[in-house]
């Protein structure tokens, strides 16, 4: 155990070539994943927050439902989707990192979409109340709304950011775990492991719980700011 | 200024029941009632806040509405951006925050103030601005009595200068008697009494009224 943990600080203070590009696929992907996830899930976290439509409870309650999907569910589907007897073979998307990254953006925009929601439910009608009694246009109500979420949109980012970053089941699935191809962190503390070579496990271990360690206290530090 | 007649019911319940009445222009009306008896619902109505039954809009097309909601939010920017929100002169800004006593707080964030200085804070904004009729929800119930008096002396002002209609809710009689020059009380939904301060207070001519007014001592 002692000399595999200093062998792992070894191969990350060397900066061992395969550690690197398992951490730079890894970085390519969960940014890529959670930058998209945001783009797509705040602008309707906010609209599903802030308006009162029919059918506005049934797709919170869809929304919530998709935020507890299981990775391997997802994995699954995009592996029939795209596999050899999938409608979207031809595409050859499988075992890409492209294919990580939209199998990780339907995992976690409802975890982005969820979160917007329930933050702007909280402050729409304060603030819209606020802009009428002050008489300001629709426009400028809007633009005070978005300035309440600016560090709540920060706050799940990073959130959106930690869950690709840990995320193994999907990735697994449709990803494959090729070596110097697709190969993320999970996936290789997994392949590593399995092999009996723990001093590479280790090493990612560290880094993983280094990165999430980061990731936690600027979302506790941004949470701060943002509570009131 | 006419108030056309409008109801507001919740879960089958009708909460508001409004007949049509007029409000003097210039005047500065108290509200008074007991908790639940509709004041804070007619005010979101009248203030557009909150849509009657039908939709009926119970205010002539033109006429603006200044309101100062119950429970005053407070932006995610300095006490003096919150206050300029409207526009205007920042100047005018300085002045309302010195004679509310948060001049040091105008570099402040305002989301992080008091309750009573959030109230300040909010009607120095609501009275950066000009209105047909301004509608105040208990602004001091937060505040403590120093700041009470600041605000009830700039109500005053502001009315005077600005010659609008105003819809105080408060659940002091005292404060109804200070500033208002009418009253109307308000009884399960109901407007129920309306007239000069001095009679609904003192002269009532419901029994309900001088029952509500019991429990204040007047």
């Amino acid at each position: 155990m002692q000399s595999a943990l200093e062998k792992a600080i070894e191969l990350i203070l060397s900066g061992n070539r395969e550690l690197i590009n398992i951490l730079s696929v890894t970085a390519k992907m969960s940014i890529s994943s959670s930058l998209i996830a945001l783009l797509i899930g705040v602008p309707i976290g906010i609209a599903l927050g802030s308006a009162s439509f029919r059918g506005r409870s049934s797709l919170v309650v869809i929304n919530r439902t998709l935020m507890s999907m299981p990775p391997v569910v997802c994995g699954l589907l995009f592996y029939m989707l795209f596999s050899g007897v999938g409608p979207f073979r031809s595409m050859k998307l499988l075992f890409t990192v492209k294919i990580m990254i939209m199998a990780q953006v339907v995992l976690i925009t409802p975890i982005v979409i969820g979160n917007m929601e329930s933050y702007v439910a909280a402050v729409a009608a304060p603030v819209r109340e606020t802009a009428r009694g002050l008489g300001l246009g629709k426009g400028k109500t809007l633009l005070l709304l978005l300035n309440e979420c600016v560090y709540q949109i920060f706050s799940v980012y990073l959130l959106a950011f930690a869950r690709a970053i840990a995320e193994v089941g999907a990735v697994s699935m449709v990803g494959g775990a090729i070596a110097w191809k697709t190969n993320v962190m999970t996936t290789a503390i997994m392949q590593y492991t399995n092999r009996g070579d723990f001093s590479i496990g280790i090493a990612l271990g560290i880094i993983l719980m280094t990165s999430s360690l980061i990731v936690n206290i600027a979302i506790s530090l941004l949470q701060r700011r943002v509570g009131r | 200024m006419k108030i056309a007649n409008f109801t507001k019911t919740y879960g089958g319940r009708k909460v508001l029941d409004v007949p049509e009445f007029e409000l003097k222009t210039g005047s500065i009306y108290a509200v008074i009632g007991a908790n639940g008896s509709g004041k804070s619902t007619m005010a979101k109505i009248l203030a557009g806040a909150l849509p009657s039954d039908g939709g009926i809009l119970p205010l002539e097309k033109g006429i603006s509405v200044g309101y100062m909601p119950q429970k005053s939010y407070a932006f995610r920017m300095t006490t003096q951006k919150n206050i300029l929100l409207r526009g205007g002169d920042e100047k005018k800004a300085e002045e309302l925050m010195q004679r509310l006593g948060i001049q040091s707080l105008a570099k402040n964030r305002a989301d992080r103030l008091s309750g009573g200085e959030t109230a300040r804070m909010a009607l120095a904004r609501l009275m950066m601005g000009k209105y047909d009729l301004v509608i105040l929800d208990e602004p001091t119930a937060a505040m403590d009595m120093e700041s009470t008096a600041l605000s009830e002396e700039l109500i005053k002002d502001y009315c005077k200068e600005t010659g609008c209609t105003m819809l105080l809710v408060t659940h002091s009689m005292r404060q109804a008697r200070r500033l208002g020059d009418e009253a109307i009380f308000l009884h399960g939904g109901k407007l129920w009494e309306q007239g000069p301060v001095e009679k609904v207070l003192f002269f009532p001519e419901r029994e309900e009224t001088a029952k509500f007014l019991d429990f204040y001592g007047v």
